[in-house]
């Protein structure tokens, strides 16, 4: 059999957070695919879900959170049949490594995830001297040439340096040589720009598409910026309050949007070389809590285009609207809105391989 | 600098040194210039936008404005409603508290801005109990009415911040710097920590407000899609200084400073089909306790040449009302925002 031309498969996976106030269904059916060295981008508002999703791939939630059900199939390592990640005990060796050598993360903000008492170059060859059978020479060989590939200056000089004696943006460049160290096929990257600047963020941005067009991996890359995404991903996945809604290649998500909140969100963005003088649209009201999510689709209590006695009692599936377009909402079901016997709820069904 | 209609403030030349020292005995032996000689005027009723890279001192110019920090050098004329023309940077306590009433500042993070121990009453009626505007049954009224101007709910005023959403607790700060009806507000980075949705309701929150009241807004923000939507004039700083200064459309489609040009470059597009086209700009923000020789920005800078490396360019009049800190401003042609 040949192997598989996804790198990643995750289906119908919940994570729920078990706290004293109640559950929190902080990731409840989402499904997605990244293809081999291509990117998928994560887009949505903070709280739907997104790091979670990352965290339960490389299975770091920990207590009271849970993965509770689905499938995270992996084809890195056996590349035919796949390993269910969802299976594997979050403790064991073979988890950790899995972690850093097959799949990596880098973080949003660098300095909670560096260790402030090691210069940057002991973490970096700590890495690498975890997942590869390598001399401390050679870790360190190794590290100065990932500082090099992400362009860090003077990287001899560098690995000497403290996280805290540096900016930002090489904070955030020693992180992702970290992450690449050991070669991963898969690289999980939360929000990796947004806490620097548009000039920094441009470099970095630069940085990993070079880094991925070299090294071959495949990218999930989280964001809220619909600038970011336009720019790094090829498909991508909305979320919101645990759930994938819409997912596409990027030029018809951006083209011909169809979830009534993915449209939204794009035109409530000021667009920068259109100034205009009028108001922004809104979406109306503000994301639920995730301990109360509103019956039916989870979105009808701001959607414009709500349809009263469906939407607010069903919850809409994620289906094909068009070709490698798939969409959750009742607008886009066979024969439209209009009818409410079917479909019956139902745990949105996993997307065949795209 | 801007001559249309009346001015609300006037910042000349201002200064915002912090020293450096060093040993047992901190002798003094450099200083952080992270505001200097900045230049600018905000004409009333009008939104001036302020950007440039984190630590290049918009903050403290804000705070130096504000006379929230002590300024080193420079003026800050402020055409005060009541009392006419104050310099802030050398008015007495007296004339301060009184010109306070009508400058008043928005916070990046509502949730460190907000004490959390005030209900919403508190928060909001704090200032007009302390310029003695109103007490009892009319302070409560007044707080009713301020928070239905930023879209909460009156019957939420005895309620503690928390219970609040970011973007909630925002409009309370909102509603916070309103109380006293000013004329201007300082915004720093009012909706970087919001979402996207919470973003564009506070935009527009900040234009109807500027609209009803007749405010005036110094906008501080690195998002520079949110800067040139919300703004009437942008000033772009670097390292302390000002690099550039014009009204919105001219500064984004037709910039006269490289820095501006990069920042412009930079911008994360939302349309897949004309993004990765651009160029990013190299290099890192020097460190402001040691900036370069000349024009700060010659070591990143494409079009440098050997006058930039040891001469320090002035901020001049490129065009009527258009402004930049180069020694080619008038010769390069530089590219706008849709030229990339
Ligand atoms: N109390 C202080 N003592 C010494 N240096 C300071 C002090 N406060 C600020 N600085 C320095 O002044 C410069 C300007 O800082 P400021 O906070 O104004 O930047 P900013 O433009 O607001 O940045 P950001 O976009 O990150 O908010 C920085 O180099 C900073 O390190
Ligand atoms: N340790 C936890 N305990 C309880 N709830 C959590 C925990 N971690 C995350 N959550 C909740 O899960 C939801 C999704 O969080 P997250 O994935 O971090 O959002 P995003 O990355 O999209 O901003 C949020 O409502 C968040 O409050
Ligand atoms: S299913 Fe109904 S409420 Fe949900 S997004 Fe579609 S139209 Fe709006
Ligand atoms: S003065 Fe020279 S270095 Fe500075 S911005 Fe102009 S061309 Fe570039
Ligand atoms: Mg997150
Ligand atoms: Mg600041």
């Amino acid at each position: 059999m040949a192997a598989k031309s996804n790198i990643l498969e995750v289906s119908d996976l919940k994570t729920h957070f078990f706290t004293e106030q109640g559950v929190v269904p902080a990731v409840d059916g989402v499904s997605f695919q990244i293809k081999r060295g291509g990117t998928l981008g994560v887009l949505g508002e903070s709280g739907c879900g997104k790091s979670v999703t990352g965290f339960s791939i490389l299975r770091l939630v920990r207590p009271p959170g849970e993965i509770v059900a689905g499938q995270i199939r992996y084809y890195g390592r056996d590349t035919v049949n796949g390993d269910d990640l969802a299976q594997i005990d979050a403790t064991s060796e073979e988890m950790r490594q899995m972690r850093g050598s097959e799949i990596a993360m880098v973080f949003q903000e660098p300095m909670t995830s560096l260790d402030p008492l090691f210069t940057v170059g002991n973490q970096i060859m700590e890495a690498i001297l975890y997942h590869q059978d390598v001399s401390k020479a050679e870790a360190r060989k190794i590290a100065i040439e990932m500082l090099d590939k992400v362009r860090m200056p003077q990287p001899r000089e560098m690995i000497k340096k403290y996280p805290h004696q540096l900016s930002g943006g090489m904070r955030q460049r020693v992180m992702i040589a970290m992450a690449l160290s050991c070669r991963p096929k898969l690289l999980i990257a939360d929000e990796p720009t947004t806490a620097l600047d548009v000039t920094t963020e441009a470099q970095i941005l630069e940085l990993m598409r070079e880094l991925q067009e070299e090294l071959g991996m495949a990218i999930m890359f989280i964001t809220h910026d619909l600038g970011v995404i336009a720019e790094m991903a090829e498909e991508v996945a909305v979320m919101y309050l645990g759930k994938v809604v819409e997912q596409s290649d990027i030029e018809s998500l951006f083209t011909d949007p169809q979830h009534p909140y993915t449209k939204a969100l794009m035109q409530s963005i000021p667009k920068v070389g259109q100034k205009a003088d009028g108001r922004l649209e809104t979406i109306r009201g503000m994301v639920p809590s995730p301990r109360n999510i509103p019956t039916g689709c989870p979105f009808h209590p701001r959607c414009a285009s709500f349809l009263q006695g469906i939407c607010d009692t069903e919850l809409p599936q994620l289906k094909q609207s068009k070709p490698g377009h798939w969409v959750s909402c009742f607008l886009y079901e066979d024969g439209n809105a209009g009818h409410s016997s079917t479909p019956p709820p139902a745990p949105p069904q996993s997307i065949g391989e795209g | 600098m801007v001559d249309e209609g009346r001015v609300v403030l006037k910042v000349q030349n201002l200064k915002k040194y912090y020293p450096i020292t060093a040993g047992l005995l901190r002798r003094v032996v450099g200083h952080v210039k992270a505001v200097d000689d900045v230049t600018f005027s905000i004409p009333e009723r009008t939104t001036l936008g302020l950007v440039g890279e984190s630590g290049c001192g918009k903050t403290t110019a804000a705070h130096t404005i504000m006379r929230g920090l002590e300024p080193t050098g420079g003026k800050v004329v402020f055409h005060d409603r009541q009392l006419g023309a104050v310099d802030l940077a050398t008015a007495d306590k007296d004339t301060l508290y009184q010109v306070r009433r009508n400058m008043q500042m928005v916070f990046q993070d509502p949730n460190s801005s907000l004490n959390p121990r005030m209900t919403l009453l508190d928060l909001i009626g704090e200032p007009l109990l302390v310029y003695k505007q109103a007490k009892g049954q009319e302070l409560v009224d007044r707080v009713a009415e301020l928070l239905k101007h930023v879209g909460l709910r009156p019957e939420y005023m005895r309620r503690f911040p928390h219970a609040f959403s970011g973007g909630q607790r925002q409009r309370i700060g909102i509603a916070r710097a309103l109380a006293l009806n000013p004329q201007f507000i300082v915004a720093d980075e009012p909706t970087s920590a919001l979402d996207v949705s919470i973003q564009a309701q506070t935009l527009n929150l900040l234009q109807d407000l500027q609209d009803e009241f007749s405010l005036s807004y110094l906008f501080i923000a690195h998002d520079l899609s949110v800067v040139e939507h919300i703004s009437d004039f942008v000033a772009v700083m670097y390292v302390g200084k000002l690099v550039e200064h014009a009204d919105t459309r001219r500064l984004y489609h037709n910039p006269k400073h490289p820095y501006t040009e990069a920042l412009l470059s930079s911008i994360p597009r939302p349309d897949p089909t004309t993004s990765k086209r651009r160029v990013p700009i190299t290099g890192e923000l020097p460190d402001p306790a040691n900036p370069p020789q000349g024009c700060y920005f010659h070591p990143r800078c494409p079009y440098a040449e050997a006058l930039c490396t040891h001469e320090e360019p002035p901020l001049q009049e490129v065009e009527p009302g258009h402004y930049a800190a180069c020694h080619f401003a008038d010769k390069l042609s530089l590219r706008g925002v849709n030229d990339f």
